[in-house]
């Protein structure tokens, strides 16, 4: 147990690491004066000139040589003192906590839709192989997962917003708001969680132990109970830390579609309008919710599966 | 009386097995009494899982039996498959094969036991839970409880599913293929539990292909060939006189009854390892072993499995290095004269090549002619329509054949047979043993055998190299050390 | 009871049809990127306002878009850099995924230790995160977008290859075969490719279909290439205002794109998931 937290913080670090030094080395790439970008960030482009880039310059050093400069960077990031953003001049942590509370929002309601399609959709399917629902959930899945998130988006806008005029194509504030980019997104994710939950059923209703709880003359009920749900509980959890990625990386496309005012949707922002400040912000912060969401992952598994208690 | 007996009877009549493509099981008609257990022998494929599965109302979707099966008088093939089931755990229980993987791998095994009590003998959780600590302590588990079955030995996985069985309390235990993947001193283990129940009353109906088995258990033997009983009746009359052809090539298959080899004059030695040890994971294997094979002779290596047989054999060959000690090799002779034979012959083959490629390239590689490979394929009574196959098209024996074929093109001085006949059957590793000593007369070539068999040992070694758990071994003439006080090594 | 009937045998030809239905469709697609540009001679920038939103069937055989430029030469074109640029960015992938996990399998020690710690940097982030970070260096640039995915993607060849060659050369027949004398480029030609070839095509068409999904989402989000360069997802959200005037050029781009993903992925799959 120890051992998979030691290796969630070391990724932790890691995503620190990789976040920062892309976010310095794309400070120092991008062209022009750095320090003057920086004090247009603080005082407003009006009230920016030499002077105060000058300031800016000798506060920060940023006329040290790189390796002292890039040091500095990651010192200021560890500190969690993520700066000033370059287009607003408000503190990053300040946008970050409005956009990742309604990103949350978005990617627990994805979550909770799509457990409540997928697993059952799975369950369903793996007791009886090859039968009319299995077939059924494998086509609906095969087609689901051709279609990239942000065409899925676009048809549910068309049908349920446009054409049906049930629900608003896109804003923010109303749970009906939250329901056309959440079942985007579960969609995806339950295409997916659905056929590792069929082979689990699938693959515990074959296993020799489950078959033997029968020949103990258990009842089918508390055959099903006491040795098929963890069982085939395991795979399908392990397997909801792959589909963290999805998530991240769904939260950012179906934000920007929506115009959702989310920390995907400012990711994408920072990066069009160059606001390195918020990059890195808006990265990190995502980044460390996916390892934050990956050990929780690893927590549950091992608390289903005494096999992995015991591995150290 | 006569009549009491009847009803605690399992009288099988003129039982049949169907398929969608005809009857797999034919005819079979056998009995079990108590003290008088019933046991099954034959390859698999032979049809005797299905005379079990048809007594537990298992059978596999789209099988369907025929004729009758009486338990304590009821006609059970008559019963619909719900009622039968209601049979489960309460007249009948099954001793699962392996059953390290018939135990469910998140529960402790006390759990596993205990619900038997409470779910289908309806007992309250407190009563279930001494019950089953009572049932755990029987076989000797009384500290288990709280183990999963990751957590356990082979041997213990197989107490622990005895345990269940007891939990059960059924008139009738079937037990299917109970040693299969146990070595020697587990497989007695188990045959003695399994008297244990004869003794107590138990109608016991086992399913094996181990000759050894079916003598220790005693009551009926029936033989199984191709989905048809072929002999039948009491075990010493069945092991003593077999009637059908394929049972005399069974019995005549086990090594127990082989003639012992007689030691050749052995040549210079080929393999030397002097003062040997090695340790795996903190535990020593061996310590100060002293091993010398020469030309022409066998010299065994014998233990339980986990004992460190196989690495010794592979320090000899230098595949793996050793703790501490030497390996001398024969001067002057190339490495690819030194071979070796594996356990799993499908492993010792690239699986997307035919056999013909494999030799072709062989041959290729060293300048040989590719009548010197014909000549060894004829002579190892090998078919040449075999080359074109794979090696998952060939059956072991055949495939094992083609192992020592490959080795033997090469002109090897000494041979590592690591367990190369405990995958097979009892008849294919009768032929290759043969084949293998056939080879070691005419050529001088050294043989480490590498086996958990001591029959096979004694009978075919010049000297065998016991290795026993604590790091101890001994070296003595073969038929010494194997009748002597050492056997619980096995 | 082992005596059991193999369930899984049943879904074997439908395994089989799904790698036809896949790789047919792969073939159709490819010869419309390939033939396509070179049947059609028309400029897929050439604007011709007068036919602004033609309709499918006309002048234009599939209509042309608000500037009047002809859908089927934009598709075509489209197709071609979706499917062009993800086998570019599978081939870069792959090519130092495989050999990388080749040697960690073989060597093992210091090599091993320092391309897992370069795997795990990378796998330390969703790809597409990383991928967007590098694109901050240049928006609607081609390098950053091919750059990053071909870095996120090496990973999974490299896990894959090295894991299963790992666990080969543990095999008792790569034993064997050292034993009888044959060298290492016979093992890995006989031995080893044998076995990871039909992985790494799996891998590669999976890896083809990601890249195909991003590049087409980076662009349709506005971060990836730009108009008026003919890219599937950008042409979607520009044709999305007229949905109602065109809805079926709206549509058809993305068609194309699920077409291409679905037969990558049917290539891929065969069977299971």
């Amino acid at each position: 147990m120890r051992r998979f937290l030691l290796a969630r913080l070391a990724q932790a670090g890691l995503v620190a690491l990789v976040v920062g030094t892309l976010s310095f080395a794309l400070m120092r790439a991008l062209p022009g004066d750095a320090a003057m970008r920086i004090a247009a960030g603080r005082y407003g482009p009006d009230a920016m000139t030499g002077q105060a880039a000058d300031k800016v310059r000798l506060e920060l050093g940023l006329d040290r040589p790189w390796p002292a400069q890039f040091l500095d960077w990651l010192e200021t990031l560890a500190r969690l003192d993520l700066g000033h953003s370059l287009v607003t001049g408000a503190p990053v942590i300040e946008e970050l906590k409005v956009q990742l509370g309604a990103s949350l929002w978005l990617a627990a309601a994805a979550l909770l839709i799509s457990l409540a399609i997928g697993p059952v959709a799975g369950v369903l399917a793996g007791l009886r192989p090859t039968g009319w629902a299995d077939r059924l959930g494998l086509a609906a899945s095969v087609s689901l997962r051709a279609v990239p998130p942000f065409v899925l988006g676009l048809v549910l806008i068309l049908v349920f917003a446009i054409w049906l005029g049930w629900l608003p194509p896109a804003g923010f504030g109303t749970a009906r708001d939250l329901v056309l980019p959440a079942l985007t997104l579960a969609l995806g994710l339950a295409a997916v969680s659905s056929r590792v939950t069929r082979d689990a059923v699938a693959a515990v209703a074959r296993a020799p132990h489950f078959a033997f709880a029968r020949h103990k003359g258990l009842p089918e009920a508390v055959v099903v109970r006491r040795h098929g749900l963890r069982n085939a509980a395991i795979p399908v959890v392990s397997y909801l830390g792959l589909q963290a990625i999805y998530l991240v990386e769904g939260v950012v496309v179906v934000e920007s579609l929506f115009a959702y005012p989310g920390i995907g949707h400012a990711l994408v922002h920072a990066i069009v309008e160059r606001d390195i400040p918020m990059v890195q912000g808006t990265a990190l912060a995502m980044g460390l919710i996916f390892v934050a969401v990956t050990a929780c992952v690893d927590a549950a598994s091992a608390w289903l599966d005494p096999r992995l208690r015991s591995a150290r | 009386m006569n009549v009491a007996t009847d009803m605690r009877d399992l009288s099988i009549a003129g039982l049949s097995v169907s398929g969608g493509a005809g009857p797999i099981v034919r005819d079979v008609t056998l009995s079990v009494r108590p003290g008088q257990p019933l046991t099954l022998l034959g390859e698999s494929g032979s049809g005797k899982s299905l005379v079990a599965q048809a007594v537990m109302g298992s059978l596999p979707p789209g099988l369907t039996a025929s004729g009758h099966i009486r338990l304590a008088g009821t006609d059970l093939l008559a019963a619909p498959a719900a009622v039968r089931r209601k049979g489960w755990g309460r007249t009948i229980s099954l001793l699962p094969q392996e059953p390290w993987l018939a135990l469910d791998p998140t529960m402790r095994i006390a759990g596993q036991v205990a619900e038997v009590h409470r779910f289908v003998h309806g007992r309250s959780a407190q009563e279930s839970r001494l019950r089953a600590e009572e049932n755990l302590a029987e076989v000797g588990l009384d500290r288990a409880g709280t183990l999963y079955p990751f957590q356990m030995s082979g041997g213990m996985c197989q107490r622990a599913a005895i345990a269940i069985t007891h939990a059960s309390d059924s008139a009738l235990l079937i037990a299917d293929e109970p040693t299969k993947g146990l070595d020697a001193a587990l497989r007695d283990g188990v045959v003695e539990r399994l008297k244990q129940e004869i003794a107590a009353g138990r109608l016991v109906f086992t399913i094996t292909h181990d000759v050894a088995v079916a003598g220790a258990l005693g009551g009926m033997i029936g033989v199984m060939l191709d989905g048809r009983l072929v002999d039948y009746g009491p075990a010493e009359e069945v092991l003593s006189a077999p009637t059908h052809p394929y049972t005399k090539a069974l019995l005549a298959a086990d090594p127990a009854t082989w003639q012992r080899r007689v030691p050749t004059q052995a040549g210079a030695p080929v393999v030397t390892g002097r003062a040997l040890a090695k340790a795996y994971g903190g535990r020593s294997l061996f310590e100060g072993l002293d091993i010398e094979v020469s030309a022409g002779e066998i010299v065994a290596v014998v233990g339980p499995s986990g004992c460190g047989k196989t690495t010794l054999g592979n320090i000899l060959l230098g595949l793996a290095p050793a703790g501490s000690g030497t390996v001398e090799r024969q001067g002057g002779v190339p490495p690819v004269r030194f071979q070796k034979l594996y356990q799993d012959p499908p492993a010792a083959f690239a699986p997307h090549q035919t056999i013909r490629r494999a030799l072709a390239d062989l041959v290729g590689l060293h300048g040989l002619s590719w009548g010197k490979a014909e000549a060894l394929i004829a002579r190892l009574r090998l078919g040449e329509h075999l080359l074109d196959r794979r090696p998952g098209e060939i059956s072991g024996g055949e495939l094992q054949r083609f192992a020592l074929a490959r080795g033997l093109l090469l002109d090897p001085v000494f041979l590592f047979a690591d367990e190369a006949t405990s995958r097979l059957d009892p008849v294919s590793q009768k032929e290759v043993v043969e084949l293998l000593l056939e080879i070691v007369r005419d050529t001088g070539l050294a043989v480490l055998l590498v086996t958990h068999d001591g029959a096979l040992a004694d009978k075919i070694a010049d000297r065998a190299v016991l290795l026993d758990r604590p790091a101890a071994w001994v070296s003595r003439r073969a038929c010494d050390a194997l009748t002597t006080g050492l056997a619980p090594c096995f | 009871m082992s005596t059991g009937l193999d369930v899984l045998t049943a879904s074997r030809p439908r395994a089989v049809t799904a790698r036809g239905a896949g790789a047919a469709l792969i073939a159709a697609l490819a010869a419309f990127t390939i033939l396509g540009p070179l049947v059609i001679e028309v400029d897929p920038a050439a604007q011709d306002l007068s036919a602004s939103l033609a309709p499918v069937g006309g002048d234009y055989l599939l209509g042309a878009d608000h500037y009047g430029r002809s859908l089927l030469a934009r598709l075509a074109h489209g197709a071609r850099l979706s499917f062009g640029m993800a086998f570019l960015t599978m081939l870069t992938a792959a090519v130092p995924g495989i050999l990388l996990g080749l040697v960690a399998a073989w060597r093992g020690g210091l090599a091993e230790r320092a391309f897992e710690l370069l795997a795990n940097i990378v796998l330390a982030l969703p790809g597409l995160m990383l991928v967007l970070l590098l694109l901050a260096f240049a928006p609607g640039h081609f390098g950053p977008l091919y750059l990053g995915l071909a870095l996120t993607l090496w990973v999974e060849f490299y896990r894959v290859t090295r894991a299963t060659t790992t666990s080969l050369l543990k095999e008792p027949h790569v034993e064997a075969a050292k034993l009888l004398g044959f060298g290492p480029a016979y093992i890995l030609r006989c031995h080893v490719l044998p076995v990871i070839a039909p992985l790494i095509a799996t891998l590669a068409a999976f890896a083809m279909a990601t890249a195909i999904i991003a590049i087409s989402t980076l662009s349709a989000i506005s971060v990836g290439l730009q108009p008026p360069t003919p890219e599937l997802g950008s042409m979607i959200v520009e044709l999305l205002p007229y949905y109602a005037e065109a809805p079926l050029h709206v549509l058809a781009p993305a068609v194309l794109i699920v077409l291409l993903v679905l037969g990558l992925q049917l290539v891929a799959r065969g069977e299971g998931r």
